[in-house]
């Protein structure tokens, strides 16, 4: 489970609002965040990384704090909409960078490599570059390397935006799948409310800083009460 | 036909003309006044060989010396994106670009002659000083190059080095090494090529004929020899030298592996201050100012007054100004429209071949101002005194060596401007002055005025073409400074490059801010 409490933010200039997060996501989930550009949402995954530093506030996971923790010590993967890999490596030396930046790997981790890729649909391919690459296929490869970190956070900002619709229903599947196995949990950020309602029973509208709602997914798109939500959405 | 094509034609014509025809006549030895076939066994001649050692030699070394500090220097303030005077000293390091290599000859006199603050005593006239001075300029200008390969590397990219736990070598390995092995062998050519065409620094500061470079023993065999057809020779040495390394920086230029981007650039993310960055940053700075520092010291403390009485002095800075005003006029003129034919070209279609028209204006590069300078002679002095063309010969050459200046700092602005707004002129019939007048100069106005100024700075400051065909009537402040040297009056000297930096800085800046406008404009 993890937990967040009042978890700030604050912007280095004076007289910005700062923001403020409450969250909790259960093991096994995968937990749909939508909101307006600019309403805090990829602040929060920044904030769960340890790419920003919270001015107050907790994270846990399954009790215990994590919040201070240096971003290579969480329990944290991410997956960005874009240069996830490096482009002058390979597949296979893109995935191993997840488990050792050193790539000294022992056999097993090895093995775990290309098992990863082979259940991503990318086996035959580890020699290739980025570049001769679907983008489809590259933000496979980007969960292939989150899957072989083992860490129980999955953190998706919007990676899986730049693809088709048909191609974003199959890498959320997938997704779904994935933390499922591996016992992991996942915070989807999205503009498309439509991925939310295919990832997620239960999607929280981000708005101006805070957590405005958290509900059923079909629940908040279809029939919440609330204005900026009608308003996000277009349907006031 | 293209209505741009007629002056684009003509500015290709001149350059021909400027280019061509004095390499035409560097080939015609057969016609050499003196020429006999025993003159080509000069080839074999051991001076030959040690001008040729020591032209690649001080080049080779001048570049290690400016490139590999530079790397460390420019990854510093990459790695370091915000702490008190980041800008500034970043303006610092675009200062030499329009400091005079004369002037900068004297700072380093200063602060490592016998009198300096380091002496380095009679080893400063040799390879020492070529080095010194070398470094100050491309030291500054590495760092300047270098740096936006770092500000090209993703934040995510950083981001991801963070969360996968990356020590320093391996973010070098994996982020930043990539990065910049695409730019540094075109960095390192570009450094070697401006070092192997040094002039102004080998000649004053070789210190005699142990340490003479191809480009100064041009200058002696036709100045001071009078044998042309040694100048000839060396000259076309030099030409194929150069052809040599400009071929291998082209074939060089890598197809970076980039994954295609929406992304604006993005600063780095800055990770703490650390105190051995700033270090680097500071020493790289002091080295910079301090030749211009103790310079305008040992110039306060000169004989001003003896100097700036002299009819001479007035006289040169007349020549100077007419020389850097004319050249600049003529080289952005030829830029302008070279660069609107070949705006029209990549829009039509044809970016190939707009790139070949940009290419021809950076000609001077491949084919150095000295070689161009003997062609000159070789090819007038039969029918003209030479020495009356003075003028228009040193106003071409420093046009020409301003042009890529103007092409790059113009090129990008004009092209952007033309892809915007040529079908809109087109369905208004704009066209000619009315264009120039409502659409070009107010946009264009600021690019405009930057080139003007850099190169009537670059040509104010120029010791070079005018160095074979000066005399004491037409010299200029960078001759004159060069009279004053040679005849050990260094205080003099210093006097009048300080007089001659104040000049150019003072006319960069007004062409700037005059012609480009005010910066909230």
């Amino acid at each position: 489970m993890l937990e967040i409490e009042g978890l700030e933010f604050r912007y280095g200039e004076r007289g910005l609002p700062g923001m403020c997060f409450d969250l909790e996501v259960a093991a096994g989930e995968v937990l749909s965040l939508i909101g307006p550009s600019g309403s805090g949402k990829s602040t929060l995954l920044n904030l769960i990384a340890g790419f920003l530093e919270p001015a107050a506030g907790q994270i846990r996971l399954d009790g215990v704090a994590i919040e201070t923790l240096p971003a290579a010590q969480r329990p944290v993967s991410i997956v960005f909409q874009q240069h996830n890999l490096f482009p002058h490596l390979d597949l296979y030396t893109n995935v191993a960078l997840g488990i050792d930046p050193s790539l000294r790997l022992t056999p097993t981790q090895v093995s775990s490599i290309t098992d990863a890729l082979e259940r991503l649909g990318l086996s035959g391919l580890q020699q290739r570059k980025p570049g001769a690459l679907s983008g489809g296929q590259r933000q496979r490869v980007a969960l292939a390397r989150a899957l072989v970190r083992r860490r129980k956070i999955l953190l998706l900002d919007e990676a899986f935006a730049a693809l088709g619709p048909a191609q974003r229903a199959e890498m959320i599947g997938l997704v779904k799948s994935l933390v499922r196995e591996n016992d992991m949990m996942a915070l989807l950020v999205s503009h498309q409310p439509r991925d939310a309602l295919i990832a997620s029973a239960r999607t929280a509208f981000v708005c101006e800083g805070r957590i405005e709602t958290l509900q059923p997914t079909a629940e908040l798109l279809e029939a919440s009460v609330l204005p900026a939500v009608r308003e996000y959405l277009g349907s006031a | 036909m293209n209505p741009r094509l007629i002056p684009a034609a003509l500015v290709l014509g001149l350059l021909a003309a400027i280019v061509v025809a004095p390499l035409a006549g560097l080939l015609n030895l057969g016609a050499m006044p003196g020429y006999e076939s025993a003159d080509l066994q000069f080839w074999q001649s051991a001076y030959l060989r040690r001008v040729l050692f020591f032209s690649l030699w001080q080049a080779l070394l001048s570049t290690l010396c400016s490139v590999l500090p530079a790397i460390l220097v420019a990854r510093a303030f990459a790695l370091q994106p915000s702490f008190p005077l980041r800008g500034f000293l970043l303006r610092l390091f675009a200062l030499p670009l329009v400091v005079p290599a004369v002037v900068a000859v004297m700072g380093v006199v200063s602060v490592y002659g016998s009198d300096g603050w380091i002496p380095f005593g009679r080893s400063l006239y040799g390879l020492g000083g070529i080095l010194l001075a070398h470094v100050f300029f491309n030291l500054p200008l590495a760092v300047r190059l270098l740096l936006p390969h770092w500000q090209a590397i993703p934040q995510r990219h950083w981001q991801l080095a963070e969360q996968l736990d990356m020590n320093t070598w391996q973010r070098w390995r994996f982020l930043e090494w990539p990065a910049l092995r695409e730019g540094l062998p075109g960095v390192l050519l570009l450094v070697f090529m401006l070092c192997l065409t040094s002039f102004a620094v080998v000649l004053t500061l070789g210190g005699g004929p142990r340490s003479t470079t191809l480009e100064v023993a041009i200058y002696q065999s036709l100045r001071f020899d009078f044998d042309p057809l040694r100048a000839v020779l060396l000259a076309l040495l030099q030409l194929g030298l150069c052809i040599l390394v400009a071929s291998l920086s082209l074939r060089l230029q890598r197809l970076p592996e980039v994954e295609i981007t929406v992304d604006a650039p993005t600063p780095t993310p800055g990770p703490r201050i650390r105190p051995f960055h700033l270090a680097l940053i500071l020493l790289a700075a002091v080295y910079v100012a301090m030749p211009l520092l103790s310079m305008l010291l040992d110039a306060l403390a000169g004989p001003l007054s003896k100097v700036i009485t002299r009819a001479a002095l007035w006289q040169s800075i007349a020549n100077t100004l007419f020389i850097g005003l004319s050249a600049a006029l003529l080289s952005v003129s030829a830029g302008w429209f070279l660069l609107r034919y070949s705006a029209s070209l990549a829009l039509a279609g044809q970016p190939g071949r707009a790139r070949l028209i940009d290419l021809a204006g950076s000609i001077v590069y491949v084919v150095p101002p000295l070689v161009i300078g003997t062609g000159m002679f070789v090819l007038l002095s039969p029918y003209v005194d030479v020495f009356s063309w003075v003028y228009p010969i040193v106003i071409a050459v420093n046009a020409l060596m301003g042009l890529p200046f103007v092409i790059r700092i113009l090129g990008p602005a004009l092209r952007q401007n033309h892809a915007r707004y040529h079908l809109l002129c087109q369905s208004l019939a704009l066209s000619g002055w009315n264009r120039f007048r409502y659409l070009e100069w107010p946009l264009l106005r600021r690019p405009l005025g930057l080139a003007m100024a850099l190169v009537a700075a670059l040509a104010m400051g120029d010791l070079g073409v005018i160095a074979l065909f000066g005399t004491p009537n037409t010299a200029t402040l960078t001759l004159l400074i060069y009279q004053q040297l040679g005849a050990y009056l260094i205080p003099d000297a210093t006097v009048t490059a300080l007089l001659l930096l104040l000049l150019c800085l003072t006319v960069f800046w007004l062409l700037e801010r005059g012609l480009g406008g005010r910066l909230d404009a």
